[in-house]
């Protein structure tokens, strides 16, 4: 679906393309690097209309999986030079999620994956349920920013443009914010926040966030962190999608009395947070 | 490589076009450039400066061919519809697909056969009929179709490999070519016995066919939406790389255990090729929005058009090869008189047919 000039004329129905979801592996021998051969097709498509349009809204099936969405964004060249990934935002229903997280793995990874959740239907449930239910949202992903709403009522400059896959924002964090969880199950997705105040040596770190992304990539649903590297005055930005994952000096430069604390978060299964902060805290320089 | 260092060549023996809109593919009709384009219209271009812009699609138009009783372009847009448009400059709306684009269309002048990629679809119409006559079903969405020089065969590629028809026939046989990967546009050579798709993850993949024989073309940086054979089919030219990669498809087995010809090397990588309809040169077009001529027999490069704008996007000779069209995703476009002494110097006289 394709937006034109959101906001004051809403949505032209002569924009909204149909498209048959069809997931392709990629054949370069990574083993999770599926993308969405109908969105690199339709994007390619839309280029053709030069600014004819502002953005671009994918809207996926309630069962579908968001990796290959979001692997497409990394893994062909020409969306990449093209388009970027702004925001993956999930609508999640308050009165029934917790129903569809115990038997449903594409609710949780739904969840896991956004960088924005509009929790909704809050009227639909009591103040109890409205806690339990954000408790469970953030044991999967607590980083993502979270709006309760009302029939998705929500000003649409809080979910577009806002460049949140950008990770600007992971600063914002709250390191410590790891609800525990106490139903936990074996490949139940959890989130794990690191922080370092010390910056951290580059090959060490490259070596290691390397070597974790592509033992433990099936695991890994989302990798995103800003480093501070010792005597490098801009940023490192790293973010993933499994294996993928891409890694680059940000033009943002770390500002003046700025505290340089290195963040990562991964969010994914079978995290194991204590020996994951022990391992980041010996990346120091 | 000699590089013949001068002013690109459209400002002595062409002329330039601003458009306001992204050129999708270019067509010769009644020897004037049609060139469709991202916005919906179709502009036809002359070297003496005629500009006239005909409404067609709402929408971009994605795909186009001439129509093969001449005289008309057949485009395909992204509202859904085929049409069909006249000289004249009328309209006719040979079919509608709902919300879905028309990525492709083939048609050949020889059997009249026209089909159209339609999602999963290829629609296929008759010589001479109003509605189309059958459609060919396939397990994904169709990355690319081509046809052979008699029209007769039909090729296409999907995820997976690619499928070989007898285009005419709606109860035709339908020849599976299995080969991991999304495989997006292809060609067949004239005669039908290579198969060519451009892969997802860049290279190509080739078909000897009758024995489905495989065979691999690879090493391009970015993938390939080019095509363009050699007026004997000598060549197969492809872009994807920053050079124009040229496979020998003589002799026997073609280009297995052979190595391509590189020509035009540049910073910028080669988007679209198209080889002059009667001699062995061709013209490149760039990433940068430049334009060259490249010989094959001397490795000589003349500069056409300067890097002035986004990628070049279409790039079509007329059929008697003394007129080059191009236009690039931003709007730029020109024409080139291709004259007899730059012919000579691309192509040595040895070469000349007759």
């Amino acid at each position: 679906m394709i937006v034109n000039e959101f906001g004051e004329i809403g949505i032209d129905n002569d924009l909204i393309v149909d498209a048959d979801e069809e997931v392709f592996e990629m054949n370069n021998g990574c083993i999770c690097c599926t993308v969405r051969g109908d969105l690199i097709r339709i994007i390619e498509g839309l280029m053709k209309r030069n600014g004819q349009f502002d953005a671009i809204i994918i809207e996926t099936t309630g069962l579908a999986d968001p990796a290959p969405v979001a692997q497409t964004f990394f893994v062909d060249e020409d969306v990449q030079a093209r388009a970027s990934l702004d925001a993956i935002v999930t609508v999640v229903d308050a009165k029934h999620i917790l129903l569809r997280l115990d038997d449903s793995h594409e609710a949780e990874e739904q969840i896991a994956f956004a960088d924005i959740i509009l929790l909704n239907k809050t009227d639909l449930v009591t103040p109890q349920g409205l806690e339990e239910v954000k408790q469970r949202i953030r044991a999967i992903n607590n980083q993502a920013r979270l709006f309760e709403t009302i029939n998705a009522q929500i000003p649409l400059d809080q979910v577009l443009g806002l460049g949140a896959f950008d990770l600007d924002r992971i600063l914002q964090i709250e390191p410590d914010f790891l609800g525990e969880d106490e139903h936990e199950h074996d490949d139940q997705i959890t989130s794990v926040s690191l922080h370092s105040e010390r910056p951290l040596d580059p090959e060490n770190f490259h070596n290691w966030i390397s070597e974790i992304t592509s033992t433990r990539g099936q695991d890994l649903l989302r990798t995103k962190g800003i480093i501070a590297f010792p005597n490098e005055p801009k940023r490192f930005v790293v973010q993933g999608v499994h294996m993928l994952l891409s890694g680059d000096l940000q033009d943002r430069t770390w500002n003046e009395g700025e505290p340089r604390i290195s963040r990562l978060v991964f969010i994914g299964r079978n995290l194991d947070g204590d020996e994951l902060a022990r391992e980041f805290a010996a990346l120091a320089a | 490589m000699i590089a013949l260092e001068q002013d690109p060549l459209v400002e002595r023996q062409g002329r330039r076009f601003d458009l306001d809109a992204s050129v999708t593919s270019i067509h010769w009709v009644d020897d004037t450039a049609w060139l469709a384009c991202g916005d919906g219209i179709v502009r036809r271009i002359s070297v003496e400066g005629d500009y006239k812009p005909l409404a067609a699609h709402q929408g971009a138009i994605l795909s186009a061919a001439a129509d093969p009783d001449g005289g008309a372009l057949l485009t395909g847009g992204d509202d859904g519809r085929v049409l069909r448009l006249a000289r004249d400059g009328s309209a006719e709306e040979v079919g509608h697909f709902g919300r879905y684009w028309i990525e492709h269309l083939v048609a050949s002048p020889k059997s009249g056969i026209i089909v159209a990629g339609v999602g999963k679809e290829a629609v296929v119409w008759l010589r001479g009929q109003r509605d189309a006559a059958h459609r060919f079903q396939f397990a994904s969405t169709i990355g690319g179709l081509a046809l052979d020089g008699k029209g007769k065969r039909l090729a296409a590629t999907h995820y997976g490999g690619a499928s070989l028809l007898f285009a005419a026939s709606a109860s035709s046989g339908n020849i599976a070519l299995k080969w991991a990967g999304s495989h997006l546009g292809c060609t067949l050579s004239a005669d039908g016995s290579y198969l060519v798709s451009a892969m997802q993850e860049t290279g190509l993949h080739g078909w000897k066919l009758p024995q489905k024989t495989d065979i691999a073309m690879r090493g391009y940086k970015a993938k390939t939406r080019s095509f363009s054979w050699s007026h004997r089919n000598k060549w197969l030219a492809t872009g994807g790389d920053s050079s124009a990669i040229l496979w020998p498809f003589e002799g026997k087995t073609g280009p297995v255990g052979k190595r391509p010809l590189l020509l035009g090397a540049s910073e910028s990588l080669v988007t679209k090729v198209a080889f002059h309809p009667r001699l062995d040169f061709l013209a490149a077009g760039y990433a940068d929005g430049s334009v060259a001529l490249l010989s094959t027999a001397d490795d000589i490069s003349i500069n056409v058009e300067k890097p002035v704008s986004r990628a070049i996007s279409a790039l079509s000779w007329r059929a008697d090869g003394a007129m080059l069209a191009w236009g690039s995703e931003q709007g730029s476009a020109g024409l080139l008189e291709v004259d007899p002494v730059t012919r000579m110097a691309l192509a040595p006289y040895r070469q000349q047919p007759g």
